[in-house]
Order: C-alpha cells, then structure tokens, then sequence
C-alpha cells in the first residue's frame, strides 16, 4: 500500500486542515461524498483504488480554500475565528491604504511632472520608474475596491501589482541596484504577497466594511503625515524625519496608546481591535528588522530603529491582554443539523 | 442567494439527496457548467442549514459509511421559488433587451 494510507485516510489527513469544530460536525460527511466520487461498486477495482488513488489537487485545494473562509470566519462563525477574521481584514485593510497613500504620493508627484503644482521636483522618468508610478496608482484602486467590497477586482488587481513589484524587485536585483537584497525581498513578502494572499479572508461571509472611516483615512492620513513628512524633506529637515518603517511603527504605536484606555475599560467588544494592532504591530516590526539591513553602515541608524521597536513594543504590551481575550475558546455550534 | 446555493436548492427540490448526489444532480442541472468542489458543497450546506433553508433528512449506510441525505425546509422551498421568480423575471428582460423575444425574434414578421 502507498504510504500505508488508503485513499479514506488520505481524505481524513486532508480535512484535518479544517477546524476542529467544523470536522465534528461535517467530517463523516465529506469524506462519504469524496469517496461516492471515485468509488464504483467493483470489489476489485474499488480496492486498487482505495489503496492507489489520491486527492485531487483541485479536492485539497477546495479544502484549503474552505479552511481559510472558516479560520478566518465570518459573522455566524464561533467567535474566536470571527476574531482572527475580522482582525486580518483589519490589518489587510491598514496595509493596502499605506500602500494607497504611498500611490495618492505617487500621483502628486506625477501632477508636478505635468506642471501642476509647481513647488515639488520633477520624477525621474524611464520605464521602472512609470512602473512605480502606476503600481501606486493601481494600489489606491485596490483599496478603494476592498472597502466597496468588490473583492474580485481588488484581488485581481492586487495580483498584478504584486507580479509588477516582483518584476521590479527582480530587475534591480539582476542590475545591481539593490542596497539590500534581504531588504527588498522581505519587503516584497511581508508587504506585497502576504497581504494579498490573507486577503482570502475577505470571503462572500464576511461582513461589510465601514466604508466612511477607511475612505476618510485615505486623505486624513496622506494630510496628517504623508504631506509634512514631504515638507519636512523639502525644506532640509529630512534627518528628523523617520523612514518609512520608523514612521509605521510610531503610527502603530500611536495607534495602540490612542486603543489601551479603551481595551484597558472591561466594557468588552473591543478584543477585534486590540488584535488587529497586535497583527499590524508583527507586520511593522519585521519590515523595522528587515530594513534595518539598508544601514549596516550606520549604527546610528541602527540605534534609531531599535529604539522605534521598544517603543511600538511597550505600546502593543498595553493591548495585547485584550488580544488574547479576544481568542477565548470556542463556543459551540448552534446544533442546526440534528437529525430528527 | 448565490450561484451554488441556488443550484443546490434547486438539487433538493424534487426529494432528498446525499452529498455526492447533490454534486452530480447540479453537474447535470446546470449542463456541466457548474462542478461544484465537496469543499465549495460543504460550505454552501452549511451556510443553508445554519440560515435554515435545508435539514438532515436521514442517514443510510452505504459500504460501511454513513450517507447523510438533506432536504428543503419550508423555508426554504419559499427562498427558492422566490430566487427562481426573480431570475425568471431578470431573464425575461435581458431576452427582450437583446432582441430575443416578440415577434422579430420568433420569426413572426418574417
């Protein structure tokens, strides 16, 4: 027998990906329906093939794509995989208007090429550089999409961009541009492929987002801080002014202390909130650690960034209790399928 | 109501079916076009039966397993017929839109 399983036991491997809850209820079931498919009533022929058959890719894949929608549930979900769900749309959300506001950037910049705002430089010009530019762009698509919840577009087009940024990335790797090639790439992974993928949990059960206070933000934050970071910069005072990775762990941790009196006040319902800043405090402090490897020159620098993550530390510390309330344990399912 | 869940309705509109039944009996109605995946039915089956439009309806042994059969609930025979009005009616438009319908389309004036 191949691998001591027989094709049952192979199914049952594969529904282990599904939450313990889900597989009580369902996991008879499916792996019944899996077998209906192959098997024929053939003694013979259904013994070769409960000893030699396998899942099929696309079987394992609707599994694995039904275990993301689950773990990262939606509102009927028991409330702890409602909890991770809602706080990775959360923090998937916060990553794709940082890149939005990075495009809103991006097009500033493009208004001055064209002469119509006069005070700004002129951007470099060429292919990659066009690239860059409408990457940003397509990013402020992507978000806006995601808050109107026209999913399909915003995955469609966020594949793309994330292909265009590979390529980028590549292309700067293969001239010899990159500074740090364990930098750009961490970036590519942590910023572009891993919010794509986790936008898995923005699944036809999720519930809608508050349209008004993400689109609010778009300009709110590219007012608050993108443009004086930019005046800073142009005015020669760009060595007070944080890089990007500093900036994201200080807005994090501005973020966190503006949240702790409210996680600290036992009123409940705020543990979704209090996860998300935990899962975006993980995501700015690797792109910190990662970056840090642009200023191994600079121990100056490198002193900056540390100091960045104690702060964005003692901050999440302040709302990490309320995360973990959040994922208390599992309630069970209403019994909606007994038989009777 | 979604795509897969109105073919799934529609699968259990006539009597009770299985897991793989309601897989082949959506195959056929929708002429291939739709092969739904045992993980795509399972969620479908579960959202319905959580929402109250589908229910066990009994389990029969079949080489050594435990086939569960489901049915429409009152609920949601009413859920389907209304979704199938509103895409009778949403058809009936898109045809006279398009021209596919009265009497140049039938062929009458000609």
């Amino acid at each position: 027998m191949s691998g001591d399983l027989d094709l049952e036991q192979r199914y049952r491997r594969a529904l282990r990906l599904l939450p313990g809850y889900y597989r009580d209820k369902w996991e008879e079931d499916m792996v019944a329906a899996f077998l209906d498919g192959w098997l024929t009533g053939d003694p013979d022929e259904d013994s070769v093939t409960m000893e030699y058959d396998r899942p099929s890719r696309r079987e394992v894949m609707s599994v694995v794509g039904l275990a993301a929608r689950l773990y990262l549930g939606g509102a009927s979900a028991p409330r702890r995989y409602f909890a991770w769900g809602q706080a990775v749309r959360g923090a998937v959300l916060a990553v794709m208007l940082a890149h939005a506001v990075w495009g809103l950037g991006q097009l500033v910049l493009f208004a001055r090429s064209r002469h119509l705002i006069g005070w700004l430089p002129p951007p470099p010009g060429g292919f990659w550089p066009a690239l860059g530019y409408a990457v940003g762009y397509a990013w402020i698509v992507v978000f806006v999409a995601l808050v109107l919840v026209d999913y399909r577009t915003a995955r469609v087009i966020a594949l793309l961009v994330t292909a265009a940024d590979l390529a980028t990335v590549l292309h700067a790797q293969l001239a010899g541009l990159l500074v740090s090639p364990f930098a750009s790439w961490s970036y590519w992974v942590l910023l572009d492929l891993a919010p794509v993928l986790a936008m898995a949990a923005f699944h036809r059960d999720a519930p809608p987002v508050a349209r008004r206070p993400w689109l609010l933000a778009l300009p709110a934050w590219y007012l608050l801080v993108s443009a004086p970071v930019l005046a800073a910069e142009l005015t020669g005072h760009s060595a007070w002014v944080p890089d990007v990775p500093g900036l994201c762990c200080l807005l994090v941790s501005l973020l966190c202390l503006a949240h702790a009196p409210r996680a600290w006040s036992g009123r409940g319902g705020t543990g979704v909130w209090s996860l998300t800043l935990v899962l975006l405090a993980a995501v700015a402090a690797l792109d910190r650690i990662t970056s840090l490897a642009l200023y191994q020159q600079d121990p100056h620098l490198i002193n900056v960034g540390l100091a960045e993550l104690l702060i964005l530390a003692v901050a999440v510390a302040l709302v990490a209790p309320d995360a973990a309330r959040a994922q208390a344990p599992v309630s069970a399912p209403p019994p909606h399928l007994r038989l009777g | 109501m979604t795509g897969q869940a109105f073919f799934v309705l529609t699968a259990l509109a006539d009597g009770p079916r299985h897991g793989y039944g309601i897989v082949s009996e959506v195959t056929e109605l929708s002429q291939g076009r739709v092969k739904l995946k045992i993980g795509s039915l399972y969620g479908v089956l579960d959202r319905l039966s959580a929402d109250g439009l589908i229910e066990p309806d009994r389990e029969e042994a079949h080489d050594g397993r435990l086939r569960r059969y489901y049915r429409l609930t009152g609920d949601g025979r009413r859920a389907l017929a209304e979704e199938a009005d509103l895409r009778a009616s949403t058809a009936r438009v898109v045809r006279t839109r398009l021209g596919l319908t009265g009497p140049e389309a039938t062929g009458a004036a000609g």
